[in-house]
């Protein structure tokens, strides 16, 4: 992310995923209030659903950038030194990275199964 | 009426201290009025303070855990003890006195005056009633620093946050409809400091004793800044 960049898009990123996530927690939440899945299999059948599927991994990325946007600004905010700073911020790229990818994974199996 | 008032001098003591007075406040009395009743008390004590009725802006405080003006805050309406402090975040000079430097700064920065590229005109650059309204709630801004100096933000980056006094000043600029840099005035404000620390903590707006919305116009800036980029 550039120099320049890194001030609206930033801004811009998190309010449009902060409006998926609103969006799709509501959609969740009325789904298993009214129609929560009876067993494994019927929670598997529901997320290997294209649309599903899809709804999830847009929920997955959207959540991640959001998660990353805000803890930039609190370490942008806290963290003085350059190098503690870096080191904290690599260590968050790479810890949403790999959450993505596992969800990822879950995802991708629970539609081959 | 009792008063804690912080005290330090840097040149004397090893740490700042909360002092005790008692002061007789006949209905009315101001703050600024009580902190000159302690002051007859102790002349040593140090505060700064101008027109005495809110336009100056010299004389903003933390009260009681707010910002304020001085001199338009009645103290019956204060719980006792009244504590007071100087600005949060800003080195204190003595007493409640504080170097607002790096405040003036920030203002400075965003070109607090109108630009014009063309001509000028032979008369005045006239503006439509409509046009005139849009500043209403962004000129009455007296620079006292109470928004800036509560904002988080500002305390956590004074050197690089404009902090919401600047902001909103850009905005008044922004929204005159005589300037006409408002593409080098929101390219300045891109990256992720200058504007962008503003987390719509709200402490600003709560602070101004103008009853400005330091908020609402940062909130307009980052629409622009969008609208110009999409």
């Amino acid at each position: 992310m550039s120099r320049r960049a890194s001030g609206l898009r930033a801004w811009a990123i998190q309010r449009v995923t902060a409006i998926y996530l609103a969006i799709f927690f509501t959609i969740l939440l009325v789904k298993f209030m009214i129609w929560p899945p009876a067993d494994q299999l019927d929670w598997r059948l529901w997320v290997a659903d294209p649309v599903v599927g899809i709804g999830f991994m847009v929920f997955i990325v959207a959540l991640l950038f959001h998660a990353w946007v805000g803890v930039r600004d609190a370490l942008m905010d806290y963290v003085k030194p350059i190098a503690v700073r870096a080191t904290l911020l690599s260590l968050v790229a790479l810890t949403l990275l790999a959450c993505g990818l596992w969800a990822a994974q879950i995802l991708i199996l629970a539609r081959l199964a | 009426m009792k008063f804690r008032i912080y005290r330090y001098n840097p040149d004397a003591d090893t740490e700042p201290s909360m002092q005790e007075f008692d002061v007789d406040a006949p209905r009315g009395t101001m703050l600024r009025d009580a902190l000159l009743m302690i002051k007859e008390q102790d002349e040593t004590f140090a505060f700064r303070h101008s027109c005495g009725e809110g336009v100056c802006g010299s004389d903003g405080v933390n009260v009681n855990g707010q910002n304020r003006l001085a001199c338009i805050t009645p103290v019956a309406d204060l719980k006792e003890p009244v504590e007071v402090r100087p600005f949060p975040g800003r080195p204190v000079i003595r007493d409640l006195v504080v170097d607002m430097t790096q405040f003036y700064q920030q203002y400075r920065a965003i070109k607090p005056w109108l630009i014009r590229n063309d001509p000028l005109p032979e008369q005045e650059t006239l503006q439509s009633p409509a046009e005139r309204d849009q500043l209403d709630g962004l000129y009455e801004c007296i620079l006292c620093g109470c928004c800036s100096t509560s904002c988080p933000s500002f305390w956590w980056n004074p050197d690089k946050f404009h902090g919401p006094q600047a902001l909103l000043t850009a905005w008044r600029f922004l929204a005159d409809s005589r300037d006409q840099a408002t593409d080098e005035r929101l390219d300045a404000l891109e990256g992720p400091y200058k504007l962008f620390r503003c987390h719509t903590i709200m402490n600003c707006v709560e602070a101004c004793p103008k009853g400005l919305n330091p908020t609402k116009a940062i909130g307009h800036i980052k629409n622009l800044m969008l609208k110009h980029s999409v």
